[in-house]
């Protein structure tokens, strides 16, 4: 019998409602590494919670390690074998010093203080927190109560640890860390690891992939394997690796390559098999980042400085004469690592922060020229915030996106236009709207949330990761929203974001701050041209853009400006062509 | 920003003070506020004084933190001054004015009440609030109190429940910073109107700030029942709290103290002029 036996598992919240997964049968076996991937709503963090015993089947069986998870008289040893991580650090860390939270589960267990001790110290060397044992979890950063978080569990000795979209809310460091430590777990300490995810760079890592869609297993296999079926995984609203799509697409028209390549390299050696080599014109310099064009600016920052904790120990400047213009009508990306000053820059661009020294210019006023004007300046400045559906209130989805055209005093019929503009921009059926903003989907609420900003229709948007913790598809929606916003409003955007290939995709211009300073900034072209200094920044390139450099080394292709798949498949699709006549 | 903020007013540092046990830190304190309380005479109140100048050196919290504690007590402090200068009465007044009638014992009384307030208000802050974390604090409740469970007094849940308060107040300030910041964005508007409009104003923040930590309570109890809580019982403590003999050596002179009080009232009393002292 395997470690963990699912066997004909339907489960539903309500005795009457739908059922969210349906005749589920499945096995894990013990030590083995398994990631559960599927869109928002496939039914995947329910699985978890009924794996781990907080939730119990409606029909059918779960046999952990030999227990029925519905029998009670287990449920402390059930607990005991499978411990399980959360979404959101903050909200599993029960102590506020690291060392007694890490304690919590072996207190529990009535262990004697000396074990207690063993295990803290043990757990807290395993995720690598041990020169924080005496700090309060309220100072770490996310990553770092996500370790705490794992240690904790560790302390019990479990067997299995299932993970829930445990990434989901960290940063990209935050991200690596966590993945290192479930890598770790299984192959050092020999633990079942389960994640449960829609990032694909985590289910690579896994032995095995199992995709949920709609409450139903839909493959199950092992990575190459199931990312060898590009469409299936698409109609299943789940993306691929760029390079794992591009191959996809080529192998459409006619060129056939072996089937789940996931990396850039193996993706460049299989190229290298169909593609001649080339002699290469010689290696121009790449251009410099040139800053934005003198033109019309939308908003401007000039020798701006932010200081935090003026006269006491804590004082920090969060940015430092920073002087940038963003064009308007333009997207620009914004990056940087966690604590480069992305987000006091946003605070800054509508006054809800006023710099220390230097002036922000809104179409080429000062900000802070009559303080008392504030207000409006924020509807001309819309401000959406990391996690937006935290501030929804309002009994329905209508009057919370008209909150913001309300507070600007408008007449009511020109509240209702902007109320339906917005929402179909966000794309907010007319039932959805009269709905309690509380019993929409997790994807809905982001885009009512993202509607009440947009209401307002403000002329410059920025947008702190808006897309952050949804699946493809929904990450699809909001940004396919922002972008005809900009195109019918003329409206500048501003998108602060970790993914690469995001801003690769949207932006004209990408800004990257690194310690409070403007790094790099220019053209998308010519800030990815800058890979070195992106790498030395530890900041990352789009997966595709680093296929083209490695094929560029191996003198295949001159080109290195290529950051989307579209693109990317028009000029290899190009150089097929050439070699084949 | 929120963020920096310390919890309470501990004060870390590796004195005397702070490394005592916290429940003997606990019963110092209602030793030394019975004897404030009872210290009638200038004797007597000089013993208190000494003592909360002792405590304050060897606690070694510089002198500005320890005034900050007295910072809020201030206008208690001259209210209760001027209300004993001016209706305490006596015999013969020391200054006669108009309706204003200022008597000896009055004066007596005004610089005795403030003087036992500053030693009420700095001897607990050293005692328990600069040099005591809210951690140790609630672990000293639990233990102290722990003979309540025979009691079926919940304890056990108490102490659990300061612990998660205490863990959440940084989260749910920094949460209220962001909500705040999220609906000024959108035009709110908190500071001009009235009282009605104020209140009102505020709704957009609650609301959300109570759906959150209702969701957040929810995850913490899911996340607590995984690691095996389950009530108090049979739970063991990874931190012991351990009393030292020096721990006892200081309550017991606390207590010597307090008798010292006790006598210097009975029999410590001379007169200087018209004061009886």
């Amino acid at each position: 019998m395997s470690f963990i036996e699912v066997d004909q598992l339907s489960f539903r919240y309500h005795p009457t409602g739908a059922p969210v997964l349906q005749n589920l049968t499945l096995s894990i076996e013990k030590g083995s590494y398994t990631a559960i991937l599927g869109h928002n709503g496939s039914g995947k963090s329910t699985l978890a919670k009924l794996l781990c015993g907080i939730l119990t089947p409606s029909e059918g069986k779960i046999t952990v390690d030999g227990m029925d998870t519905s029998d009670e008289s287990v449920s402390l040893r059930l607990r005991k074998t499978c411990g399980m991580i959360f979404q959101n650090p903050d909200n599993q860390l029960v102590a506020g010093m690291v060392e007694e939270d890490v304690a919590f589960a072996p207190e529990n267990l009535g262990l004697p203080r000396e074990e207690i001790r063993r295990r803290v110290d043990e757990a807290l060397e395993t995720v690598g927190m041990t020169a924080y044992a005496r700090h309060s979890t309220a100072k770490l950063s996310g990553g770092q109560k996500q370790r705490v978080a794992v240690a904790g569990v560790l302390a019990m000795l479990p067997d299995c640890i299932l993970f829930d979209e445990a990434t989901a809310m960290l940063d990209p460091t935050g991200r690596r860390d966590i993945m290192a430590a479930m890598k770790k777990l299984n192959r050092e300490k020999n633990i079942t690891v389960v994640t449960i995810t829609h990032y694909m760079a985590e289910a690579i890592e896994a032995d095995r992939v199992l995709v949920l869609d709609h409450g139903k297993l839909l493959m199950d296999g092992s990575p190459r394997d199931i990312f060898s079926h590009v469409a299936e995984l698409q109609k299943a609203s789940l993306s691929v690796p760029q390079v794992t799509e591009l191959l996809y697409l080529l192998g459409k028209d006619g060129y056939a390559f072996p089937k789940g390549i996931l990396h850039a390299m193996e993706a460049a050696d299989a190229l290298e098999a169909v593609l001649p080599k080339r002699a290469l014109p010689a290696d121009a310099k790449a251009p410099e980042p040139s800053g934005a064009p003198e033109t019309d600016a939308a908003l401007e920052l000039r020798d701006v400085t932010v200081v935090y904790g003026e006269k006491t120990p804590f004082r920090t400047e969060a940015l430092s004469r920073v002087s940038v213009r963003f064009p308007r009508g333009e997207v620009i990306g914004v990056i940087g690592h966690t604590g480069s000053g992305k987000s006091t820059l946003a605070t800054l661009l509508n006054g809800l922060r006023k710099p220390t020294e230097g002036t922000v210019l809104l179409g080429g006023v000062d900000l802070w020229k009559e303080p008392k004007q504030m207000r409006k300046i924020r509807s001309r400045v819309g401000l959406v915030f990391q996690y937006p559906e935290y501030q929804l209130f309002e009994e329905t989805v209508r009057a919370d996106i008209a909150f913001g055209p309300r507070n600007m005093a408008l007449p009511a019929e020109e509240i209702d236009r902007r109320v339906r503009d917005a929402a179909s921009f966000c794309g907010l059926s007319a039932e959805e709207l009269e709905k309690s903003p509380f019993e929409l989907s997790g994807g809905q609420k982001r885009r009512a949330a993202i509607a009440g900003v947009i209401a307002m229709e403000p002329e410059v948007l920025v947008l702190d990761e808006p897309a952050a913790g949804l699946d493809p598809k929904g990450r699809e929606e909001i940004f396919g929203g922002l972008m005809e916003y900009r195109e019918r409003r003329g409206a500048t955007l501003l998108l602060i974001s970790h993914s690469m290939e995001e801003v690769a995709r949207y932006a004209d211009r990408i800004l990257v701050l690194k310690n409070g300073r403007v790094y790099l900034y220019g053209t998308v072209g010519e800030v990815f041209g800058q890979a070195e200094k992106l790498f030395d920044a530890s900041l990352d390139l789009p997966q595709i853009t680093k296929l083209f450099l490695e094929l560029k080394k191996r003198s295949l292709c001159a080109e290195t400006d290529v950051y989307t798949v579209p693109y990317a498949k028009k000029r290899i699709g190009r150089l097929l062509e050439c070699s084949k006549t | 920003m929120f963020k920096d903020m310390t919890l309470g007013q501990y004060f870390p540092g590796n004195s005397f003070l702070h490394r005592a046990d916290p429940r003997v830190k606990l019963v110092a304190l209602v030793v030394y506020l019975v004897f404030v309380l009872l210290a009638k005479t200038a004797c007597a109140l000089g013993i208190v004084l000494v003592t909360m100048l002792t405590l304050a050196a060897v606690s070694r919290i510089p002198f500005s933190v320890l005034a900050r504690s007295l910072k809020p007590v201030v206008f208690i402090l001259l209210f209760t001054g001027v209300l004993n200068l001016f209706l305490t009465t006596g015999e013969t007044p020391l200054v006669e004015w108009k309706f204003i009638h200022i008597y000896p014992e009055g004066v007596r009384t005004a610089v005795y009440m403030m003087l036992r307030l500053v030693c009420l208000v700095g001897g607990s802050s050293l005692l328990l609030s600069y040099t005591t974390s809210p951690l140790d604090l609630t672990d000293a409740i639990e233990s102290l109190f722990g003979f309540l469970k025979k009691l079926h007094v919940p304890i056990h849940e108490f102490a659990m429940m300061m612990t998660i308060a205490l863990r959440f107040i940084p989260t749910l300030t920094e949460e209220t910073d962001k909500i705040i910041s999220a609906q000024k964005a959108r035009g709110a508007d908190f500071e001009s109107g009235g009282l009605v409009r104020k209140a009102k104003a505020i709704v957009p923040i609650l609301i959300p700030l109570f759906v959150s930590a209702f969701r957040r309570a929810d995850e913490l109890a899911e996340a607590m029942e995984c690691r095996c809580y389950h009530g108090g019982e049979g739970r063991t403590k990874l931190k012991v709290m351990r009393s030292r003999p020096s721990d006892y050596v200081f309550l017991l002179a606390m207590a010597l103290l307090c008798a010292g009080v006790v006598l210097a009232n009975r029999f410590l009393s001379f007169e200087v002029g018209v004061f009886t002292l």
